[in-house]
Order: C-alpha cells, then structure tokens, then sequence
C-alpha cells in the first residue's frame, strides 16, 4: 500500500490558480488575454434527485461482509497506548492463533491429542497411585487458562508460571505442524489481511462496466458486473435508460472460477470486448454490437502468480494487457496468444515493496505503458528491451511529494490520443505522451482514500472532458471536467498545457441511499447501513443528450454487489443567476448537514421494492445456516400427534392368533410372528446406528459412573482390567435378568438404545460382529440371519423410567429427573401411532412430571402388561 | 484537562474543516463561508507542524470560496489577499503569484503589475530554494507584462509610422518596456523547465531587434539542452525560426528530423514528409515514406484524410515507376499483422464510406496496394464507389486490378 507519509493535506487543491495560460489565439491585441490554468468556469452539473438509486434488484444469498479491522487488531488499554504513539496497529496475532486451535483442533493437534488422550486427566479428583505414574492431571492448568483472558493486561501476567512450564515443555513436539511454520503462515496471513484492509489494490480499475448501445432511440446498454455471494458470477445484464433506469430482461450469466476483481471494456470494430480479471485467471468476452446479441466467451488464461491488472486495447479487437505481481507485462491476443514484454520483480524508478503492476495501452497501437508504484514506462511490443521511454516518475519533474505513489494510471485516448491520466495518493496528473515526465496538469484531489476508480467521458469539441474518480473504502466520488490543450491547434501546432475547468464536484455515494430507505429496526438499519457502506468496487458513468437536456449517468458497485445510479443533470448556462439567488435566499444557516431534499416519488418507489427484495435475500439463507433449534414439531412427528387409526398388522395378527388359540383353548408358547421374517424395521434414527463413544461417556456420566467408565478406558493393569471384566460380566447378567423384563418394550427404539447402552458399558455388545441380542436397536447387518426376538409390541416407557428401574440401574436420584427429560427430548418418532394429544402435546417439550411423560409418549401401554 | 481541552480543540477543528470541504465540494458557497468564519479561531494556536498549516488552509478555502461566492467583490478579493499575505512569512511569494494571477484572469492588467513590482521588492532573510524560484517566476511574469505594454506601444508606433509620424516618445518608452522585459525573460529560461510563454515572447523581442544569433542560441538551448524537458513545442519554435530565417531545406528538414524523432506523431509530420516526397535524394524520399507510415500508426491520425493522401500519393508514385518496391515491403513488414485489423477493417470501411468519402478513397487505394484488390477494405469502398457511380473509384479499382502483382511482391 502507498505509505501513510505525511498523508492527503485536507485542502491542498483548493484556491489556487497554479499558473495563467494565454488566453488568445493570438500575440497581436491590444489588451492580453490570461486563462486560469486551474478555477476557470466549466459546466455546471447538478444531482437530479436527491439521493443515488439502486438500478438491479439484490441478488438473493447474503452477502459476507470482508473482515474489519476490530477482527484482526489488538484491543487493550496498554496496546491502544502504544497506537496513540507513532507504533502504528498491532495485529492480535495470539488471539488469530488461539481461533484456529480452537476452529481446527484436529488439524493443530490430531495425532498427539489421540496419542495423549490416556495421560491427561480433567477431572477434579486427585489421581490414585497406580494411575499417577502414566497420567497427569490437567484441571488446574485448564482453569489458568481460563484465567488468562481476564488477566489481559493484568501487569502481574507472568505469575502464569504453570502455563509457561507446561508451553516450554510441549511447544516442540504437541502441535502437527511445526508452530513455528504455522506462526509464520499465519502471521503472514494476518499482515496482508491487514494490508489489504488499509488499502486493497486487488481492486484497481474497477469491476464495473457499460457497454452503450441505440436500439431505435431509446438509449440502452449492457451493464456488466460481478454478483453472487463470492462475486464469482459475470452478469451482462441490458438496462433500459428512460426516466429511471431500469433492468430489460434476464442477464446472461457466467459461473467463474474466482472472485472478480475487475471488468475492463473497450469498444473497438462496432463490438465492445470485455476483460475480467480475478486472482489466477483471466477471460475475455466478446459483446456484438446488435442490442441484445449475447456476450460470447472467447478465451480464458491462467496465470501462476496473481494477475494485478487487465486492460482491453481501444484501438485492435481481441488485444489485452496483463500484468501479474511477479512483476511479468503481457501482450495478451485471442488469436495469436501470449506474448511476454516485461519480467522484472524490482520496480521501475526506486525500490518500494509492493508486487502491484499495471499496463495500459497508447496511441500507438504496438505501444503498451507499464506502471508499478514508482512511475510508468511505454515499451514497444516489436522490440519491448530496446525501445521504451519514461512516461512518468514520481519525483521533481512531477512536484510530487514525499512518500507519493502510482495509484492508477488509465489511457485517457477517447478525450486525447495522446494523453494519460495518472492518480496518486494525493494528486491526479494528466501527462502527454508527446511531453514525458512534465505533467500537462496536475491537482491535489484531496480525497481521504487514494482513488482506484476512473472514467473518462469525453466532450465534445468546445466542451470539457469529464472524469470522475472513485476510492473505494470510503465511497468517495469526484467528477473533475478539464480542457485538453487549450487553443492549442490554432497556434500553429504547438501545444499548450491542459486546463482544469469549474470546481470538483462531490457526487452521491452508495451509502447516501440509506437516509432514503423506509425507516428499519434498528438491527435491520444496523445491517442495511453495513450493507450499504461496503467498500465501492466499480464505476461506469455515461453522457445522455436528449436535445437540450443533457444528463450524466453514473453506476456505482458495492462489495456487496449492488448497483446503484446517480443522475445529474446539466444547467444551462444562461439562466443559472436567478436561480442561484432563489437559492442562496432559501438557504439555511450552516447546519452541519444540509437538510436532505426528498427523493421522487419513482425513486421512492424503487428504494421500496430494492428493500422487499432485500428483506426477501436476507429470509432465504436462514435455511443454510440455521442453528441447531428444538421444536416440538420436531419432537413428535405428526404421526405421534394423530390418534391411532388401528392397530398394525402385527398387532392384528397377534390379536387374531390370541383369539384363536383362547377359541381352541390352548396356549401361546412363544411370542413368535409366523413369518420367520424380521419385523418391519422404522427409520433408524441418529443414535440407532451404534453409539459412538462420545454418547457412551455422556451416558455414563449422566448415570453417576462417569469416573468407572474413565477407569476402564483408562486403565492399564491386568488386574484392573480382569476386575473390570469380572464387574462387567456381574454386570451383564444383572442387565440380561432386567432385559427379560424390558425385552418386548420396544416401542421406542431409541430409548432402547439408550438404555442398553446404559448397561453395556463395555465395548463388547457394541461389537458389530455381534448384534445385540435383545435389543431392537439399529437394522442387523444385511446378511446376519434375522435376530429371532419377540415380536415388538409397544412398551409403556414409564417402566423404563420410574424411579425405580432408574435406581436399580444405579442412577442417583438427582440425575433421573433430568435423564429422564432428555431421553424423552430427543426421541423422535416413535413407530406406533400415540394416541391424541392435542393441547398436551404442546406441554411435552419438556416433560415436567411422570404423569405427563408417560400418558404422552407411550398411549399404549396398557396392552402389553396384558401379556404379563 | 488542559490536554483534554486540547483534543477538544483539535477535534471540533478537524470537523469544522471536514464541513467546509463538504460544502465546498457541493457549492454551497455561502455555508462554506459561514464555516469558515468559525475556523479562523483555530489560528489562535496555530503551533501545528502539519504539511499545511491553519493559516494557509484560511488562504486557500478564503479564495475558493471568494472566487465562486456570488455576492463576493474584487475589493474584497483584494482586502483578503493583502490579509494573507501579511499571515506568513514563507507563503508571502505563493500568495502573491496567486494574486496576481487572478488580477490578470480578470483583466486586470496594471493592478497586476504593480503587485508584481511590489512582490519583487519584497525582501525577508534567507530565501529559500522555493522562494528563489517563486521571486524568479515573478520576475517573468512582470517581464511578460513588460512585454505586453512593448507590444502595444510597438502597434502604435506601427500604424503610426504608416501615416509617417514618428513620435520619439512613445519610442523611448518601448525601448525602456524592451530592456525590463528582456532581462528578467532571459533569467527564467535558464532553468530547466517548460517556459514556452516567456521564450515565445524574448524571442519575438530579440527578433524585432535584430538580433537573430541571440534568438537562434535561445532557442537551440531550449531545445537541446539536455536538462530541459523534451519540449516538442521547443523544435516547433526552432523550426518556425528557422523558416521565417528563410533558411536552407537541410537545416529545416535537420530541425523536423529531430522533432520526428521525440514525436513522430506530431501535426508537422505532413509538412516533413511533403518536404521530403519533393526531395531528389532517394535517401530522403525513402525517410518520408518512413515518416507518414510512422505517423499513421498512431491512433489520432486514424482519420486524417492528408496524411493518408500523402500516403497514397507515394505509395502509387512507387508503383507505377516500380522502383523501390522493397521500401514499402519493409515498412510493411512491421505493421503488415495489425495495419489490417486497426484500419483497414469492414467496419471501418463502412464508417469511413459514410463519414468522409475523400478519406475513403485515399485508404482504399493504400489497402489495394498493400493488401491486393481481395482486401474488405478496398472491396467494400470500390463496390460502394463504383455503385455511386463516382469515376474515380472506378479509375482506383482500374488501378489496383492492373497493379495486383505488387501486392503479392510487397506481402511475399
């Protein structure tokens, strides 16, 4: 980025004439003649409504907003100390590096952490002795760290003296990648984000474009513009010009591999061609002079390092310029390919760090200039090493000032074929080809944020140029009109200097819509104003004369992909005296903002439906990126919700065999369907596929022996593990004397599930190869022989979860209440129909008592204690 | 607190200027002005060490606003900048210069005058380099109004001197208005720089006076002197001298080859190669050839029927003596993968019919030698020409059909 050196003086373009320039065309009068190089009258340009206007609907998909400075800089009192003296910003870069630990644990510590997992203990207990020798406990060095954010800043911060033991002992071998490679990544991430924040010259030439076209007299054109949530998207879309420019039809739309960075159009042979940049590649569209022809994609590069610029030849259809930040210049032509004019990484003039270069085309055709931060050179394409000239240098001959950089030069061959334009931080140069090095004008244009934006709209004869200048993170826009070569034909071909005509003008800018807009919530104004005061990322501007009438239209890009439109319109000349006095006698006393006039009604309008389709954006990705809710809609399928519309077929079978057999007077031996074929299985939910170990240590916490479990996972000895195995087994056979008890409860799979993993504690039954006996849980394998079990019949859960079963399980009695809430939270859609609910159900998100738990989930459980 | 009210203080100055440079960059003049009687409390303490300081951000809003302000008078302007000037010490040239600046957009010649005299008697210690230049600059615009009255008196004493009066003092008095302008117009040109102004006028002065090697070495250290900037306008000048001299064709075509040389896109080219096509040496007819091919390269010439006349009219000299076809191959090489696409397109056949026939034609006949009669170029204005039953696109079409194997030498 252009240094911060002495920076923009507020004022300096103001007041001053600079020099006087001969005022006729001839030596020979009586009284000589002086024109004001700088403050003489140009046209008078006055905004036609009273703010901009958005042009093109938001696109749907929200827009993310780019990293701010809070994000990446240090907050404290002592560091803003520090900013108070000349230190400059510091990067938080411990905080950065702490997100992505905490974002990417696996990635920071994945093989150590499974490796070290057995020997770090987190609990409070004190460790027991054979444990001691292989494990350490963790817990207080957890709470120091947890301590640590609030002692930011604390001078006492050193005490820290376990953590820095612990940091010393491990920092070499904890991390997967090396920290100090991973520091040195990021941090280099950190100061470009921080760069690019200060001053993001990615976004040099802007990435908006319009291609103007006459389709029977009413005057249309093609806007072309990136969109899309990454700005990958290249939009061609037609736009009508009547009262208030309006969208024509859907835009041609092309998916690209990269943000766009900018979109560079020139009109050359009756067709406009189109350049886009982003990082790595570049592509060129060919646009048909015939309204509504489609844009036909022509060819696309691939560049190794990232391409800085992009630039259309005005003058040989299919000819571009390409510059990339390794310092490479190329000739770049869809029919005859690359050709590289320049490679060199040190920069023209005097060394200045930054890898930004640019190129532009000349009036000579074969002729290309080159720019880096320090100046511009023309080179020849026929003999690029020998035959190139200084065009510009930041230095004495262009008065420049201390620590003043190129910002963006831009051929200026549409006004003069031989005249160029070239911004700095702080002034704006106009230089002649035909006179290198001496600018023709200059002026300090005062801007707070260097302009990487430019358009030139060239007068015709008699009138002036106009050239509007656009920075990007502070949406600023100025519209300058200058004069090229003041009587300079007449006298005999020599030229003379350029003439800066009337004053700079302020336009409107993307943010000034928001006063306009219907008033908000306030968190919707919050996000409207962020919204609108995204960093500006193109302009296009063009002249309309309708007879007398003569408007500037002027498009406007935002970060965030709107496209917005300022008219202003010319006064005539003539009658500006009694309007001006109307004026200045209806003017206010200074008031710090001039009261803003009211918008038209058509404007108005249009500031409504941009809102409505804002809002509407702003709805539809909710759905991506909802957050983990409960709903008791999503407790209980509807299904639960209606009442039983009859038994199923199983029920029916096994009633009708019951009648059966109590009409033949025997008896049932056994519960068995009479197909041999497994019983239709419902949906498998989440936690029916085999618990994973997390919920087994979440189970086993919840059931008060989270330490036992930890033991056995834990534990090393043969003796442990022989006394675990024995306790398992002791376990097992208490579970398999309950389990014929729960054994046809299975209406609810999922509490099954729950419950067997409650007593299985060991990895045994949660074998694959052995599917649990008993329990309905999950489908069996495809091609295990079908597990015979009892016929599933719905189970009255209450069973399952009175306190009574839940104590004999072990289960303290403060925890059951709340084991109980969450199994019957996260149960979903159990397979028998429930019977009605209605109003209860709504109560049931949270079961607060048995009585309710048990008449909601389970309706049917009377049925099967007939069985027993 | 003191340091408090200090931020303060710098706080509400800092926005106080950010709403004048609002509502100087909206023309609101008037609440500008209003603005900025509030700011000059801030010259109270004006111990900033900025780039710009206070007083002279009150100079340069001051005269922004007095410029445009639609009830502000000259008197005013005047009351003010004499303020200003007296406001610091180092600015007192600038502020000057300015003023007088404005004195002469507005025609205020004398008031202008006696300012400069003023200026130039102005004397504060050490000057610096700055300031050196700024009291050099003065000078030269007070000689280029020493100038000015010369010239005038100059016209008197002309039409005059046609009715056969001579009046002595009116005579002194323009040699005296000579003397003041020649000293301090020859002490700005010796600083590199762009003087075109001041070295126009010392050279129209020396000239009147007879003293042509003066003017001619003036103008030689304009041009070639290697500290100064490659002026084009600095050969212009020379050229022209050297012209009116009545000098020799070389020392003009010597002259012309040089300014070729910085720009060969320049206006004079025509005349240079005009030169040149009239000369005998084949060595300088083969450079015009190299001249108007040079100059049609460039894209503001792309229409310049002249130059494209002056084209033809040597390319078709060429052919029908069939001498020196390899001239044109060799120019023609260079440009023979981009001359076709940048001028000699269907498009541009088309636009080119419409606009300007004349101009058509010339490039139809330089496309048919060059690019054989298949050209689009060539076919499409020969079809349109002959169509509009005009005779000399028919005698072109006669001409290229006849010269057709030129083509395929120059190409081969």
């Amino acid at each position: 980025p252009p240094p911060e050196e002495g920076g923009p003086a507020p004022v300096a373009g103001w007041g001053e004439h600079g020099q006087v320039l001969e005022g006729g065309p001839g030596r020979c009068q009586v009284q000589p003649a002086f024109v004001p190089r700088r403050g003489a009258t140009g046209e008078r340009w006055e905004a036609a409504d009273a703010a901009s206007v958005p042009v093109l609907l938001p696109s749907a998909g929200c827009w993310i907003p780019s990293p701010a400075p809070q994000d990446i800089l240090y907050r404290s009192s002592l560091c803003r100390k520090l900013q108070a003296g000349k230190s400059g910003a510091t990067l938080d870069f411990a905080r950065q590096l702490g997100h992505f630990f905490v974002d990417h644990p696996e990635d920071a510590f994945g093989s150590l952490g499974r490796l070290l997992h057995k020997n770090f203990y987190l609990g409070n207990a004190k460790l027991k002795r054979p444990a001691r020798n292989s494990t350490i406990r963790m817990t207080a060095l957890v709470e120091d760290i947890n301590r640590l954010e609030a002692r930011r800043g604390c001078p006492r911060q050193h005490l820290a003296s376990r953590l820095r033991w612990f940091s010393h002992l491990c920092r070499d071998w904890l991390f997967e990648v090396p920290l100090g490679l991973l520091a040195d990544c990021l941090h280099e991430e950190l100061t470009q984000q921080w760069s690019s924040l200060l001053f993001d010259d990615s976004l040099t030439g802007g990435a908006l474009a319009w291609l103007p076209a006459e389709d029977g007299g009413t005057p249309v054109g093609c806007l072309v513009h990136p969109g899309g949530q990454a700005m990958n998207h290249l939009y061609f879309q037609n736009v009508v010009l009547e009262e208030l420019p309006h969208a024509r039809g859907s835009p041609a739309q092309f998916e690209l591999s990269g943000r766009i960075r900018q979109v560079a159009a020139a009109h050359v042979d009756g067709q406009d061609f189109v350049g886009v940049r982003s990082d790595y590649h570049c592509g060129v569209w060919r646009v048909p002079g015939k309204t509504g022809a489609a844009p036909v994609p022509l060819q696309v590069i691939r560049t190794d390092a990232p391409a800085s610029c992009l630039t259309v030849s005005p003058h040989l259809p299919g000819e571009l310029s390409v510059c990339t930040q390794s310092g490479t210049v190329y000739l770049w032509s869809v029919e005859t390919g690359l050709q590289r004019l320049r490679h060199d990484p040190q920069t023209m003039f005097f060394r200045d760090h930054s890898p930004w270069r640019w190129s532009d085309f000349t009036a000579h055709p074969r002729v290309l200039s080159c720019a880096d931060r320090t100046g511009l050179q023309c080179l020849d394409a026929r003999a690029p090493k020998k035959c190139h000239f200084d065009l510009f240098k930041v230095g004495e001959e262009a008065g420049c000032q201390q620590g003043e950089r190129v910002v963006l030069p831009m051929y200026l061959g549409r006004a003069h074929p031989s005249q160029y334009l070239v911004t700095t931080q702080f002034s704006v140069y106009v230089l002649d080809e035909r006179l290198p090095l001496v600018p023709v004008l200059k002026w300090a244009h005062m801007m707070k944020a260097p302009p990487l934006f430019a358009h030139l709209m060239p007068g015709k004869p008699g009138r002036t140029h106009k050239l509007l200048l656009g920075a990007s993170r502070t949406q600023e826009m100025l519209l300058l009109q200058y004069r090229d070569g003041f009587w300079g034909v007449s006298t005999g071909g020599s030229q003379s200097a350029c003439q800066l005509a009337g004053t700079p003008q302020k336009l409107h800018n993307i943010s000034g819509c928001l006063q306009h807009l219907p008033t908000q919530l306030p968190h919707r104004h919050h996000l409207l104003q962020q919204r609108l005061s995204a960093p500006a990322a193109g302009l296009a501007a063009t002249l309309q004369e309708d007879g007398p009438h003569k408007s500037m239209l002027i498009f406007q890009l935002s970060e965030a992909g709107d496209v917005i439109i300022d008219e202003e319109e010319e006064e005539d000349m003539g009658t500006p005296t009694p309007l001006e006095k109307a004026e200045l006698l209806q003017e206010p006393c200074a008031s710090p903002q001039p009261s803003p006039a009211v918008p038209s009604p058509a404007a108005a309008l249009r500031y409504r439906r941009w809102l409505r389709a804002l809002s509407r954006a702003w709805r539809e990705p909710s759905r991506h990126t909802w957050l983990p809710s409960l709903s008791q809609r999503r407790l209980f399928t509807r299904r639960d919700l209606e009442g039983p519309t009859g038994p199923s077929s199983l029920q029916k079978q096994m009633r009708q065999r019951l009648r059966q057999t109590m009409q033949e007077g025997g008896r049932i031996q056994r519960w068995e369907p009479l197909a041999l074929q497994p019983p239709p299985l419902p949906e498998t939910l989440e936690l029916a596929g085999g618990p994973d170990p997390l919920s087994t240590r979440l189970t086993a916490a919840w059931a008060g022996d989270w330490e036992q479990w930890w033991e056995e996972r834990t534990s090393f000895s043969v003796a442990q593990r022989q006394r675990a195995l024995r306790e398992r087994r002791r376990r097992q056979k208490r579970a398999r004397g309950r389990r014929s008890l729960s054994a046809s409860f299975t209406s609810s799979l999922t509490y099954q599930s729950e419950l067997s993993e409650l007593s299985d504690v060991g990895p045994s039954l949660l074998s694959p190869g052995r599917p649990p006996v008993l329990s309905q849980e999950g489908s069996p394998p495809a091609g295990s022989p079908p597990v015979r079990s009892p016929p599933p019949s719905p189970a009255p859960d209450e069973a399952l979860l009175s306190s009574q079963s839940l104590r004999c399980r072990g289960i303290p009695k403060e925890r059951r209440k709340t084991l109980r809430d969450y199994l019957s939270v996260w149960a979903e859609g159990p397979p028998e129909p429930p019977e009605p609910l209605g109003s209860q159900a709504s109560q049931l998100c949270i079961p607060s008592s048995q009585s309710q738990l048990s008449s909601a989930s389970q309706p049917l459980r009377k049925r099967p204690r007939m069985g027993f | 607190s003191s340091n408090e009210h200090k931020l303060n203080f710098k706080k509400s100055k800092e926005a106080c200027l950010s709403y004048i440079q609002d509502a100087l960059l909206q023309k609101q003049w008037k609440r500008a002005a209003e603005f900025l009687t509030c700011y000059v409390e801030s010259l109270e303490k004006d111990y900033s060490r900025e780039h710009i300081g206070p007083s002279e951000m009150i100079w340069r809003i001051g005269t922004e606003i007095l410029w445009h302000h639609s009830q502000s008078s000259m008197k005013e302007f005047n009351c003010f900048m004499e303020q200003m000037k007296t406001l610091g010490v180092k600015r007192y040239l600038k502020v000057c210069l300015e003023h007088v600046f404005h004195l002469l957009c507005n025609g205020q010649i004398d008031e202008a005058y006696q300012n400069l005299s003023l200026a130039e008697s102005w004397r504060f210690g050490e000057q610096t380099a700055i300031q050196d230049k700024e009291m050099k600059l003065i000078q030269a615009y007070r000689g280029l109004l020493d100038y000015c009255s010369w010239s005038k008196q100059k016209n008197i004493l002309l039409e005059h001197g046609e009715d056969g009066f001579a009046d002595l003092a009116v005579e002194q008095e323009m040699h005296g208005y000579f003397r003041k302008a020649a000293v301090n117009l020859k002490e700005i040109i010796k600083i590199p720089g762009v003087w075109d102004v001041f070295v126009k006028c010392y050279v129209d002065l020396l000239e009147f006076y007879g003293d042509h090697n003066e003017a001619r070495q003036v103008l030689n250290e304009y041009a070639y002197n290697s500290k100064f900037p490659a002026n084009p306008n600095a050969h212009v000048y020379l050229y022209q001298f050297l012209k009116r001299q009545g000098e020799s064709k070389k020392s003009l075509i010597s002259a012309l080859k040089i300014l070729h040389d910085i720009v060969p896109s320049h206006e004079l080219m025509i005349d240079f190669n005009t030169m040149l096509q009239k000369s005998k040496k084949r060595k300088k007819r083969r450079l015009g050839l190299e001249v108007i091919f040079g100059a049609l390269d460039y894209a503001g010439w792309k229409e310049n029927a002249k130059a494209w006349s002056c084209l033809a009219r040597q390319l078709k000299q060429i052919v029908i003596s069939e001498k020196h076809l390899d001239w044109i191959k060799q120019e023609w090489n260079s440009r023979k993968d981009w001359w076709p696409a940048f001028h000699f397109s269907r498009y541009l056949a088309k636009r080119n019919w419409q606009e300007n026939k004349s101009l058509s034609y010339e490039k139809a006949l330089v496309a048919g030698i060059l690019l054989g009669k298949d050209c689009k170029y060539f076919k499409y204005v020969s079809h349109q020409g002959c169509k509009a039953q005009l005779k000399r696109f028919r005698m072109l079409k006669k001409f290229v059909t006849r010269h057709n194997p030129v083509y395929l030498r120059i190409s081969g």
